[in-house]
């Protein structure tokens, strides 16, 4: 049998292979961090305590008791609609669920709190992350 | 000496007669592919573990949920890891079986032996890394265990200086896991081949 020479097979092979591992290692080596992004700002004092911050546009309510500060999504967990801010709780248009300042349900038919977002102080400033 | 050292790792002549696989069927062979394997897989995850007791357990997760592969990476580590014990353990089982540890092959069964300590030492330390529930309870009843014997007060303030789960401790095993275990791994492992080529091979015992 003649013998092949298989230099030249070789190298390519090893150029290849060593392509494809440092592309692999490359993107191991890079993880998708989550970055959260800033959805708006409130300047503290503008809170009133026992009080609420309403945004419409962000669907947002920036709640305030006491010392506490944090943000509840307004967005409805039972079918997504905007629930309105009230002096007695947070009531859903669509539906009629209603839920407490916390965020609890206190009457069906959305069976979750609402969601709250991230709140970060910043000296005056009030951050709400998404 | 080094020369001849790197030389008889590769031999000269092959008897055909020594390399009938159903002698050995290359279970060494095996194990010590399974520790390659190891070696590549457990030398990037080392770009995201973090050894702190509050970090490990996070450090995983993010491994495993936002690195592209690291769940693959992860997976692979551990199951080389099982497939590297049953195999070394098959192959011991072979050697005692076809009396291979006897003259002239009495060194090579002794450091064939500290070999097989050697990977379960790196299985053990391995296995507290993750710092989960399982790990550090399994890790705690192993310490018990070690406790119980001759000298192993001593062993155990060594190992465990600040107790199980505690920062040195972690440090500590992860470290012996990472460069102590996997060094003398090689080392002896090359001069466990070394000797296979000064015995003149495999065959024959009997």
């Amino acid at each position: 049998m003649a013998r092949i020479d298989r230099a030249r097979r070789k190298l390519i092979g090893a150029v290849v292979s060593l392509l494809a591992g440092v592309f692999f290692l490359g993107r191991f080596l890079r993880p998708t961090v989550r970055q959260k992004k800033t959805l708006l700002t409130a300047e503290r004092a503008a809170i009133p305590n026992h009080g609420a911050l309403v945004y419409k546009e962000a669907r947002v309510a920036v709640i305030r008791e006491a010392e506490e500060i944090y943000a509840l999504d307004l967005v409805c967990t039972h079918l997504g609609c905007t629930v309105s801010v009230t002096p007695r709780g947070l009531v859903c248009p669509c539906h009629g669920s209603v839920f407490d300042r916390r965020g609890n349900v206190l009457r069906g038919p959305a069976d979750r709190p609402l969601a709250r977002h991230a709140v970060e102080l910043r000296g005056e400033q009030v951050v709400v992350l998404l | 000496m080094i020369k001849e050292f790197l030389k008889h790792l590769f031999p000269r002549v092959v008897l055909k007669s020594n390399l009938k696989i159903t002698y050995t069927f290359c279970l060494g062979g095996l194990a010590f592919t399974s520790f390659l394997l190891l070696v590549a897989s457990g030398l990037p995850m080392l770009f995201y573990y973090q050894p702190s007791p509050e970090k490990a357990f996070d450090s995983i997760l993010f491994l495993e949920s936002s690195v592209w592969g690291g769940r693959y990476l992860r997976s692979l580590h551990r199951l080389a890891s099982h497939c590297f014990l049953v195999l070394l353990f098959l192959h011991t089982l072979r050697v005692i079986l076809t009396g291979a540890y006897r003259k002239p092959r009495e060194l090579n069964w002794l450091i064939g032996f500290t070999l097989l300590g050697l990977a379960i030492f790196a299985a053990y330390t391995g296995y507290l890394l993750p710092m989960d529930q399982l790990s550090l309870w399994a890790t705690q009843t192993g310490m018990e265990l070690v406790n119980s014997i001759f000298v192993g007060g001593t062993a155990l303030g060594i190992l465990v200086p600040d107790g199980v789960g505690q920062p040195m401790s972690l440090l500590r095993f992860y470290i012996l896991h990472v460069v102590f275990a996997p060094a003398s791994l090689l080392l002896l492992s090359f001069l466990h081949f070394y000797r296979i080529r000064k015995d003149k091979g495999a065959l024959p015992y009997l």
